[in-house]
């Protein structure tokens, strides 16, 4: 099987004949545009999750807050 | 029959489902993509005219074939949406758009990088290469519209109808180098035979490439509705359980 390699050298596998460039650059571009659909989902995905919980972390801090106020002019309004 | 069809037409049934279907298509994707580029790069017989430049097929061709998918999925989507008013119909037409937008744009990129070696040009108005430009700024044309209106209800009817039309687009790409002889070469014919110029050393690895990047395709099309259908459902109790159980 390793005798149907198209190269004889490593270098030469590097250079392309006389297409380093375009060859190259289709297949960096290629794993570019992989690496990139399957990694940035993930990051909005943890964006998302990272809102979420500090959205979550305030409402229950105004639920809190509100039920002081509530209490203290409960206080205030029987001390009257 | 139809209490699949509403089942499956569930974000949260969705949801669970493609979380199962991911592993098995990561390993699938990973499989095949490796085979297939190195055979591409390492084992593919040097064309006699193009040379190593025959290499840029087995990336160029699959991303544009699979970019033609697009359209035709969200127009279906579309027709479900507009027809059954399925929520979930809708998440994928609005992902697909995003993700057939650089598809397409990565098409026509290592296009006019092979095309500069061999036509001797980056970019030619060929009906092939604008039918593709067209595709492209259709796209971004159903991306807009539907950040454009307001009214999620809307703005998903009026996406979906724009799905539908600019499907018609795609036979006419398909079939561009047959109605139109100009520049772009014509699909050519897969072979049996090993001494013919499009034999099996040839088409095998192509073919392989491009189920590998049918995988890709689908695996990016399924993260980003995953995403979507989180931000949509995000007031149900599913999925504030996720948000609170997950590690970050």
């Amino acid at each position: 099987m390793l005798d149907n390699i198209q190269f004889s050298s490593v270098s030469e596998f590097f250079q392309m004949g006389k297409y380093t460039f375009h060859v190259w650059s289709v297949y960096g571009l290629f794993a570019l545009f992989v690496f990139v659909n399957l990694f940035l989902p993930r990051v909005q995905r943890r964006q998302f999750i990272r809102e979420q919980r500090q959205r979550a972390l305030r409402d229950v801090q105004l639920a809190q807050n509100t039920a002081v106020n509530e209490e203290r002019s409960r206080a205030q309004g029987e001390g009257e | 029959m139809w209490q699949w069809f509403y089942r499956m037409g569930s974000p949260k049934w969705f949801y669970e489902m493609s979380g199962k279907w991911l592993p098995w298509l990561y390993v699938l994707m990973t499989v095949l993509m490796s085979v297939g580029i190195v055979w591409a790069l390492l084992f593919v017989p040097q064309d006699y005219q193009q040379g190593n430049t025959i290499r840029i097929m087995y990336v160029h061709v699959p991303v544009a074939s699979i970019s033609l998918a697009c359209f035709p999925l969200m127009a279906v989507a579309g027709v479900i949406t507009l027809v059954w008013k399925m929520k979930l119909a809708d998440m994928v037409a609005k992902c697909a758009a995003p993700i057939g937008a650089w598809f397409t744009a990565v098409a026509l990129a290592t296009g006019a990088i092979w095309g500069q070696p061999i036509w001797g040009t980056w970019w030619a108005w060929d009906a092939r290469l604008t039918s593709m430009l067209i595709q492209f700024f259709l796209l971004i044309g159903v991306i807009a519209l539907r950040s454009a209106i307001e009214s999620p209800d809307d703005s998903a009817r009026a996406s979906a109808l724009l799905a539908i039309v600019g499907a018609i687009n795609v036979p006419i790409i398909k079939y561009s180098v047959e109605w139109w002889n100009t520049l772009h070469q014509p699909a050519s014919n897969f072979s049996m035979d090993n001494e013919s110029a499009f034999g099996p050393e040839i088409w095998v690895p192509l073919v392989i490439m491009i189920f590998a990047v049918y995988c890709f395709f689908v695996i990016s099309l399924i993260l980003s509705t995953r995403n979507e259908i989180l931000r949509r459902e995000r007031r149900a109790q599913w999925v504030q359980d996720i948000v609170a159980g997950e590690k970050v």
